[in-house]
C-alpha cells in the first residue's frame, strides 16, 4: 500500500509539476471562457445599424412599409436601432436605381460617406412570388441574414392577408408569436430543465470524459514508453509487481487529470454564472438568458457521472497502459493507440445515437457494453428515466469489463515492459496473454 | 545446503530466442565480503543477475535467495544497480532517491534523510535539487547507485557498477563497496574488467558463452592456478628477435601474455625458472623484473575461458530482443 502510494505520489507530482500543466490549467478555462462568451459578445457587439436602402418599383406601397418595420426594429435595454433605412422609389426605372445604389454598398461605413451595407430590391412581383433580392456585403453573416428574413417576412404576410380582406385585428392576434416552451420530464416529474439544457448537460458529459480519456489516457501510455525507453524499468520491476505499477500509473495520472478538469469545472460554472457580467467587460450587453447557461448537475447524476467516468477512465487508461507496454517509443503509440483511439470516438458518436431515443433498443443494448456504457449510460440517466435495475445492469458490466481488461492489460504489460525490440504482432501478443 | 549461501544458482538454464544465454549454471555467493561476477562481453552475467533479481526468470533449475526462491518480495532486503542504468529525467535528485527508497519500504522522511547524507558523502549535495537530465551521465550513476543502496540492503546487487566512471568516482564507489562488505552484507557485482575484481573480491566466478569455468574464493583460484608463473620486466629497448625466439619458445614457456614493457609467462611442463633466466639472458634480453608468482586474474581469465570466448557473440543484446 505503501510503496502503491509512492508511485501515485510520484506520478501525480511530477505531473502536476511540468508547465505544459500548469499552463493548460490556466488556459483551459480562459479558451472556454472565449469559446462561450465571445461568440455571443461577437453577435451582440454593437456595430451600429445596418445601412439598407429599399429600390422599391411596388406602386403599392410594400417598400414603405418594409421601411417602416426595418427602422422600428431595435434591440437591447436602450433600444437601439438596428438598421437605417433609406426608401427609393424606383417605379419604372429599377435598374438603374439599383445601380446606382450598388455602386455606393461595400463603401466606407462613415456616416457622412453615405455607404451602405446592403440594397433590398422589392419589385411589384415581390408579393405574389414571395421573393425579394438583398444584393449587399454582408450576405455572409449568418445572423444578419436572419434577422433580414425575420423582418421581410412578416410584413409580406401581413400585406398578402390584407389583400385577401382579413381584418387588421385578426392579423394582428395570428402574429403572435408562438413559443414551444420545453421541459424535461424525469422520474415522472417535471423538472426545471429545458431541453437544450438537457441535450447540454449530455453533451457536456460526454465531452468531459472524451477529454480525460484523450488528455490522460494517452500520458499512461507515454509514461509508460518513457519508463521503458529511459530503462528504469528493471529496478522498477524489482521492486513493484506489475499491478502495483500500472495502477499506481493509472491513479497518478487519473488524480493529476481530475484535479485539472475540478478546476476547469469550476471555472465553467463561474463563466456561465456571471457570463453576462463577463459579456460586459467586453464591451458586449447580453441579455440574462443569452448564455443558455450551464443546467445544474443534480446529486444522483453527478453520482453517476462520477462512477461511470471512473470506471471508463480506468478500464481505457488501463488499454493506454498495455499499448505503451507494447512500444518502445512516442512515435510507435500513435500508430498502435489507434484502436483504443477508435473505441473512445466510438463512444462519443454513441452519444448522438441515442439522443433521439434514449430508452430505445439500441440505447438500452450499448449500456451493457463496457467500453461505450460510460458514454451512453450517464446521458441516457440525465434524458430519461432509467430503472434503477438497469442502472445497477449497465454499470455492474462496465466494472465487470474494466476488470476484465485491467486484468489482460496487466497481463500484456508483465511482458510488455521488459520486451524490446519488434512492437509484438497479434498472434505473439495472445502468446503474452497465455504466458504472464 | 549451506546456509551460508546468500544466493543459490542450482542448475539454471536461460534461452533467448536461437540461444542460449546460461547453460546449465550453478553457484553459490558466500554470506557476507564481496563476489565477483566475471567474465566477457555476452558471457551471461547480466542475464544471470536478472534472474536473481527475478526480472525474468531460468527455464530450468532453480535461483534461491536468502533460502527462498527468488521473489519480489525479497526485494527490500536487495539493493540493484542494473547495467542498464535509468532514472527519470524530470525528476528532482533528491526526490528521485526517495522515490527509490520508498518503494522497498523506507518512510518518506527516513529516505530523505539518508538521501541527503549520501549525497553529500559522494559530492553531489549540491545537485539534490536539480533535475536529474541536468546531470552528467557519471553523476547519474552515482545517483543510481546511492539509489541502489539507500535501504541498507543485506545484498548489493551491481551489474558493470563501474563502467564509464572517471578513476576519482570509480574509487569512491568502491571504497562503499568495501564498507559495506566489512559490515557484514554481501556484494555480488559483475565486471568484465580483471583489474577491478582482482583488487576487491573475496570470491570470484568466472563465466563463458554461458558456462561457469571458474568457481572459488580468489587466494585459492590463484593459488590452484599454480605457481609455475613468471612476471617479467624489460628494460628500454632491449627486446631483441632473438628475445622474441625465447618467448615463443614452447618447450619453456606453455602461455605468455606479452604486454610489450612487461609480461606474463606460464611455465611450459618440466621447464624451470631458471631455464628461463638463463635463455634470456643468453638473449641478450636486460631485464627489470624476474618473478615467479601466483598470476593475475587476468591470465587466469585468459588462460580459462580463451580467446575466442573474449570475442563471443554479444549474446546479451541478442537476448533483450
Amino acid at each position: 500500500m505503501h510503496k502503491l502510494f509512492s508511485v501515485v505520489r510520484r506520478e501525480f507530482v511530477t505531473r502536476v509539476r511540468t508547465r505544459a500543466y500548469l499552463i493548460g490549467t490556466v488556459l483551459g478555462p480562459l479558451l472556454m471562457a472565449a469559446l462561450f462568451i465571445l461568440p455571443a459578445a461577437l453577435q451582440f457587439r454593437d456595430t451600429g445599424p445596418r445601412k439598407v436602402a429599399i429600390a422599391d418599383a411596388d406602386p403599392s406601397g410594400l417598400g414603405l412599409r418594409l421601411a417602416a418595420s426595418l427602422n422600428a426594429a431595435t434591440r437591447g435595454r436602450d433600444r437601439k436601432p438596428l438598421y437605417a433605412v433609406q426608401h427609393v422609389p424606383a417605379t419604372g426605372r429599377l435598374e438603374a436605381v439599383r445601380d446606382s445604389l450598388l455602386a455606393r454598398t461595400g463603401l466606407s461605413r462613415r456616416e457622412d460617406a453615405g455607404g451602405l451595407d446592403g440594397v433590398l430590391v422589392v419589385t411589384d412581383t415581390s408579393l405574389a412570388t414571395g421573393t425579394v433580392e438583398y444584393l449587399g456585403s454582408n450576405v455572409g453573416s449568418i445572423a444578419d441574414m436572419r434577422m433580414l428574413e425575420n423582418r421581410v417576412q412578416p410584413v409580406l404576410l401581413r400585406e398578402r392577408l390584407q389583400r385577401a380582406g382579413v381584418d387588421s385585428a385578426t392579423i394582428a392576434s395570428a402574429a403572435q408569436p408562438v413559443t414551444l416552451a420545453t421541459r424535461r420530464v424525469a422520474g415522472g416529474k417535471v423538472t426545471a430543465q429545458s431541453g437544450e439544457a438537457s441535450f447540454f448537460l449530455a453533451y457536456v458529459m460526454d465531452f468531459v470524459l472524451y477529454l480525460a480519456l484523450i488528455l490522460y489516457g494517452v500520458q499512461v501510455m507515454t509514461s509508460v514508453v518513457e519508463e521503458k525507453s529511459s530503462r528504469i524499468m528493471e529496478v522498477l520491476v524489482s521492486s513493484l509487481s506489475p499491478f502495483q505499477m500500472m495502477l499506481g500509473k493509472v491513479l497518478g495520472v487519473g488524480a493529476a487529470g481530475l484535479l485539472q478538469i475540478g478546476i476547469w469545472a469550476v471555472a465553467a460554472t463561474a463563466v456561465t454564472t456571471y457570463g453576462v457580467q463577463i459579456a460586459r467587460v467586453f464591451g458586449a450587453d447580453l441579455a440574462p438568458d443569452a448564455l443558455g447557461g450551464i443546467p445544474s448537475f443534480t446529486p444522483d447524476l453527478l453520482a453517476v457521472f462520477l462512477l461511470f467516468f471512473v470506471a471508463g477512465f480506468l478500464l481505457y487508461s488501463a488499454l493506454y497502459a498495455a499499448v505503451g507496454a507494447m512500444c518502445n517509443s512516442t512515435q510507435e503509440t500513435q500508430q498502435a493507440s489507434s484502436p483504443v483511439t477508435l473505441l473512445i470516438m466510438a463512444g462519443l458518436i454513441s452519444m448522438f445515437a441515442l439522443l433521439g431515443e434514449p430508452n430505445g433498443t439500441l440505447a438500452r443494448t450499448l449500456s451493457l457494453v463496457p467500453f461505450v456504457a460510460p458514454f451512453v449510460t450517464p446521458i441516457r440517466y440525465a434524458l430519461a428515466p432509467l430503472g434503477l435495475g438497469e442502472l445497477l445492469l449497465s454499470l455492474a458490466s462496465t466494472v465487470a469489463g474494466m476488470l476484465v481488461i485491467t486484468w489482460l492489460a496487466s497481463r500484456i504489460y508483465r511482458v510488455g515492459i521488459l520486451a524490446y525490440g519488434k512492437r509484438p504482432t497479434l498472434p505473439e501478443l495472445l502468446r503474452w496473454l497465455r504466458t504472464a | 545446503m549451506s546456509d551460508q549461501a546468500v544466493v543459490r544458482i542450482d542448475h539454471v538454464t536461460k534461452r533467448f530466442a536461437g540461444h542460449v544465454a546460461v547453460r546449465d549454471l550453478s553457484f553459490d555467493v558466500p554470506r557476507g565480503g564481496i563476489f565477483g561476477l566475471l567474465g566477457p562481453n555476452g558471457a551471461g552475467k547480466s542475464t544471470t543477475i536478472r534472474m536473481i533479481m527475478n526480472v525474468i526468470t531460468p527455464d530450468a533449475g532453480r535461483v534461491t535467495v536468502f533460502g527462498r526462491p527468488a521473489s519480489r518480495d525479497l526485494s527490500d532486503r536487495i539493493g540493484f544497480l542494473p547495467e542498464e542504468r535509468g532514472l527519470y529525467k524530470k525528476m528532482k535528485v533528491l526526490e528521485h532517491l526517495v522515490f527509490f527508497a520508498e518503494i522497498k519500504g523506507l518512510s518518506h522522511r527516513d529516505a530523505a534523510r539518508r538521501g541527503e547524507a549520501w549525497l553529500a558523502r559522494l559530492g553531489v549535495a549540491d545537485w539534490a535539487q536539480h533535475k536529474v537530465e541536468d546531470l552528467s551521465k557519471g553523476m547519474q550513476q552515482k545517483v543510481q547507485f546511492i539509489g541502489a543502496l539507500l535501504h541498507e540492503p543485506e545484498l548489493v546487487v551491481l551489474d558493470e557498477p563501474f563502467s564509464g566512471l572517471d578513476p576519482v568516482n570509480s574509487q569512491v564507489m568502491r571504497d562503499v563497496v568495501v564498507e559495506i562488505a566489512r559490515q557484514g552484507r554481501t556484494v555480488l557485482f559483475s565486471t568484465h574488467i580483471m583489474e577491478q575484481a582482482e583488487k576487491m573480491c573475496d570470491h570470484v566466478v568466472i563465466i563463458a558463452r554461458g558456462r561457469k569455468v571458474v568457481d572459488g574464493r580468489l587466494a585459492d583460484v590463484r593459488r590452484e592456478a599454480g605457481t609455475r608463473h613468471l612476471v617479467l620486466g624489460f628494460a628500454d629497448g632491449s627486446r631483441s628477435p632473438a628475445a622474441a625466439a625465447v618467448l615463443q619458445d614452447r618447450t619453456l614457456l606453455a602461455r605468455v601474455h606479452d604486454y610489450g614493457a612487461s609480461a606474463e609467462a606460464e611455465l611450459a611442463p618440466g621447464a624451470a625458472p631458471g631455464r628461463v633466466l638463463a635463455a634470456l639472458v643468453g638473449a641478450g634480453v636486460e631485464l627489470t623484473r624476474f618473478e615467479v608468482a601466483e598470476p593475475s586474474l587476468h591470465s587466469i581469465f585468459v588462460a580459462r575461458v580463451g580467446a575466442e570466448a573474449a570475442v563471443a557473440p554479444a549474446s546479451e543484446e541478442v537476448g533483450r530482443a
